[in-house]
């Protein structure tokens, strides 16, 4: 009985040395994958990686929030509460939560390199556990984890076979494909977005369905062979090598694979003497010579991890994120650039913004008369795009010289929520309108826009985008939205940002920072306050439009 | 006929003027050669040939576009409406922006003055049949309220004489401004009707804003001629009027 038993529960608990760590601890990390914005089952489709730990202590804030935006929203109560639908963890006695991702770029708007560290180590060595303790303690809001498992390569038949009777050496560099991994990890360096292959132990090949991951700040990959190709090698600032007593390793697989996963010791020491030993010895402590750092003990060398934190810390202050405080205060009294296009400023025009910007507009009229504004920052969008010169015949027999646009391929990006209001007046002037949506969120505490949620239509490379938010402040949230079409592969020259209301410092720190993009709005104005509210400004339009303005202002 | 600056006018505006002479040379050699291309005129021979009062739609790459559907004779009936309306609705909005306001000064949310301006109201549409029931609903969607008149102009098929033979108004519509809808003008005979019958109902000829999508340089003169005061707002001025818009429009071609 106790045959097939373990027969049963070999399926899914691989003969892999790496994969483990990775396994017991899934329901600790499990929950790090929910994003705010987005319903559980469309998790996958998230922006947030795998791990993502912000690690600022979040039960500090709701005095400070008084200064900053009031609003109602669900993200303003979760620092308070501890619902567990919103995405706080809790672990070793402190909270964390998922929050957006935060600006990857500079003020330039350029892609700023972000600092991966590579760790590496014996199997059960701690690797996990210190990748862990580094994030906790980087208190950076936004971290990648990727770790080597990803990479297993498909086996065949008779591998399968191998693998069954503790015989495939998983422990091998020829065990993982190290060109995806070398193209996963240079996009991620680059700030792209990858589809990482999510490995299945059973059945020994990749899913389907791969995790979508981003370019982060901090990239920390991890693995057993993490240093023993030397195109990774070159991709890593930081190597981190955990060094842990062999007895102390192969006492914990034995434990991990006997008490958690019921393999029988013959097997557990066969596998290890036979694969899982030599390869440490032949692949894995030749690479210590590449560590910058080693850390002995694993994580519990809690000085090794203050050190580690410190050079990141360093390290990510000199490549310069922080974000909109810097966009708020630069390109004073400069004249307006030429990319950005400014709608004919006629009578109807500020009739129409009369309307809207007063604010005892009841919301049925504030949304009549924006649709109506709306409508016609569209129009005018749509005239920005290339045209050919074309003749057509005409009914009366004579031929007409007129224009056509060059390309029907046009889609529509919302940043949520404001620029949602924006869809309705692009699909009625584009027929059958694909329409991609971005939720970027204020971070309240810090400031700073943070991306919360995105899809995008399948092959946006290829299309002209408009990309759409009701009003532009510094410019922080429209920058960040550019800078994920730019990283979807979206020429520059191709997005058009069309908005009701933008503040003259956004439009410079856009224009700035994205030269080739199109600025198109149906007003100016010269100032934004302390709240990066534009003044005179039109208020909250999201609140106003959608009615959930906070009570208070009854 | 030209209501621009007379070419006596002194001191300052010599210069001005000057250019404004040149212009006037260079539309009176064009106009000999007959314009089919689009943009063909711009808003300072525009100005010069029609006066003041008649306006044309700014004409960028996306309304010429629409143009070029709407004139197209192999545009599907679905295309056609969908992009009629795109350009009537732009037309509608850009003649709402002839009417009269006032200045208004509103607070926004965030507590600061801006300084805005406020339309009159009593304002009140009036379509000719049947052709100008088409421009009802852009104007419906810019003001949700507004009175619609109508007129029923028909021509005559031997004389060609243009006679109204139904008419029904806001009974107050002297007091207001009429925006009145015709898509097509080629002869300017029916418009010339349906003014005439507004005047009669007390609607003075500069409370009259006439929205139009296609007239030809004929019936712009006429009707510039007849009614200088009238305000006149058109997309494209070619000497071809797309004639089939009514019919293409509600389908009964």
């Amino acid at each position: 009985m106790s045959a097939t038993q373990t027969k049963q529960i070999k399926f899914y608990n691989p003969a892999s040395s790496a994969s483990s760590d990775s396994d017991d601890r899934s329901d600790v990390t499990e929950p790090l994958y929910i994003d705010p914005g987005v319903a559980v089952s469309e998790r996958n489709c998230c922006p947030a990686s795998p791990t993502t730990v912000p690690a600022k202590s979040v039960l500090e804030s709701p005095m400070r929030r008084a200064g900053r935006r009031q609003r109602t929203t669900s993200i303003g109560n979760q620092t308070t509460t501890a619902n567990p639908s919103e995405c706080i963890i809790r672990s070793n006695n402190r909270t964390i939560y998922t929050a957006g991702r935060p600006p990857w770029y500079n003020c330039a708007g350029q892609q700023v390199e972000p600092f991966v560290i590579g760790i590496c180590g014996g199997s059960a060595s701690g690797k996990t556990t210190v990748a862990e303790k580094i994030i906790e303690s980087l208190d950076v809001p936004w971290v990648t984890l990727l770790s080597m498992d990803c990479f297993y390569k498909i086996l065949n038949e008779k591998q399968h076979e191998l693998a069954l009777i503790n015989e495939y050496n998983f422990d091998h560099p020829d065990a993982f494909d190290i060109d995806l991994l070398v193209d996963v990890l240079t996009k991620l360096k680059e700030g792209r977005k990858v589809e990482v292959p999510v490995y299945n132990f059973v059945t020994h090949g990749r899913e389907s369905q791969t995790k979508t991951m981003y370019g982060a700040n901090v990239i920390i990959f991890e693995g057993i062979l993490t240093f023993h190709s030397p195109e990774v090698l070159k991709m890593l600032d930081m190597k981190i090598f955990v060094d842990t007593d062999p007895d102390i390793r192969l006492a914990r697989r034995l434990k991990r694979d006997i008490s958690q996963r019921g393999r029988d010791l013959k097997g557990v020491l066969k596998q290890y003497l036979n694969m899982v030993k030599p390869s440490y010895a032949n692949y894995i402590a030749p690479t210590m010579a590449h560590a910058d750092i080693i850390v002995p003990r694993g994580g519990e060398n809690k000085v090794a991890i203050a050190l580690i934190v410190q050079h990141v810390h360093t390290q990510l202050q000199l490549r310069g994120f922080k974000l909109r405080e810097t966009l708020a205060n630069s390109y004073k009294d400069q004249p307006m650039p030429d990319s950005l296009h400014l709608l004919h400023p006629t009578p109807q025009i500020k009739g129409l913004h009369t309307f809207i910007r007063c604010k005892n507009t009841s919301r049925d009229e504030f949304i009549f008369y924006s649709k109506r504004l709306i409508r016609l920052v569209i129009e005018y969008a749509l005239s920005l795009f290339p045209f050919k010169e074309t003749c057509v015949e005409t009914p009366q027999g004579v031929m007409y010289e007129g224009k056509r646009m060059e390309s029907r391929k046009i889609c529509g990006v919302s940043i949520l929520r404001a620029g949602e209001t924006m869809e309705q007046a692009v699909c009625d002037v584009c027929k059958d309108i694909r329409i991609g949506k971005i939720l970027i969120q204020t971070n309240l505490k810090t400031g700073e826009p943070e991306l919360y949620y995105l899809r995008l239509p399948k092959d946006i490379k290829d299309y002209k985008v408009i990309l759409m938010d009701a009003t532009v402040a510094t410019g922080a949230a429209a920058m960040m939205a550019i800078r994920v079409l730019l990283d979807h592969d979206v020429p520059e020259q191709n997005i058009i940002l069309a908005s009701l209301l933008m503040a003259e410092i956004g439009v410079h720190s856009i224009a700035y920072a994205f030269p080739m993009v199109k600025i198109v709005t149906s007003a100016l104005d010269p100032e934004i306050n302390s709240k990066f509210y534009v003044i005179p400004g039109i208020g909250n339009f999201g609140d106003r439009y959608f009615g959930t303005e906070p009570s208070d202002e009854y | 006929m030209c209501t621009g600056g007379s070419p006596s006018s002194n001191g300052s505006q010599a210069e001005e003027n000057n250019e404004h002479e040149q212009e006037q040379a260079a539309t009176e050699q064009g106009e000999q050669a007959l314009r089919t291309a689009i943009g063909s005129s711009t808003p300072e021979e525009i100005l010069a040939e029609y006066g003041k009062n008649l306006k044309l739609l700014t004409l960028n790459s996306q309304v010429a576009e629409l143009l070029t559907i709407i004139r197209d004779k192999n545009t599907s009936r679905s295309d056609f409406k969908f992009y009629a309306d795109r350009l009537i609705r732009l037309v509608i909005e850009e003649s709402l922006n002839q009417l009269p306001y006032s200045d208004c000064d509103v607070e926004t949310p965030t507590g600061a003055i801006y300084q805005g301006l406020k339309y009159r109201s009593g304002n009140c549409g009036v379509s000719i049949i049947r052709s100008g029931e088409a421009m009802e609903q852009g104007l419906r969607d810019c003001c949700r309220s507004i009175r619609i008149g109508k007129i029923l102009v028909e021509s005559d098929a031997n004389t060609h004489e243009a006679r109204v033979v139904y008419a029904r108004f806001p009974d107050d519509i002297g007091s207001r401004q009429v925006l009145l809808m015709y898509p097509i003008m080629s002869t300017g005979n029916t418009v010339l009707k349906a003014v005439n019958v507004l005047r009669e109902h007390g609607v003075p000829e500069e409370c009259i804003i006439l929205s139009n999508l296609f007239c030809t340089p004929v019936a712009a003169r006429t009707v510039v001629t007849a009614f200088p005061r009238m305000q006149i707002l058109t997309s494209e001025l070619h000497p071809v009027a797309p004639n089939h818009f009514g019919q293409k429009y509600f389908g009964t071609d």
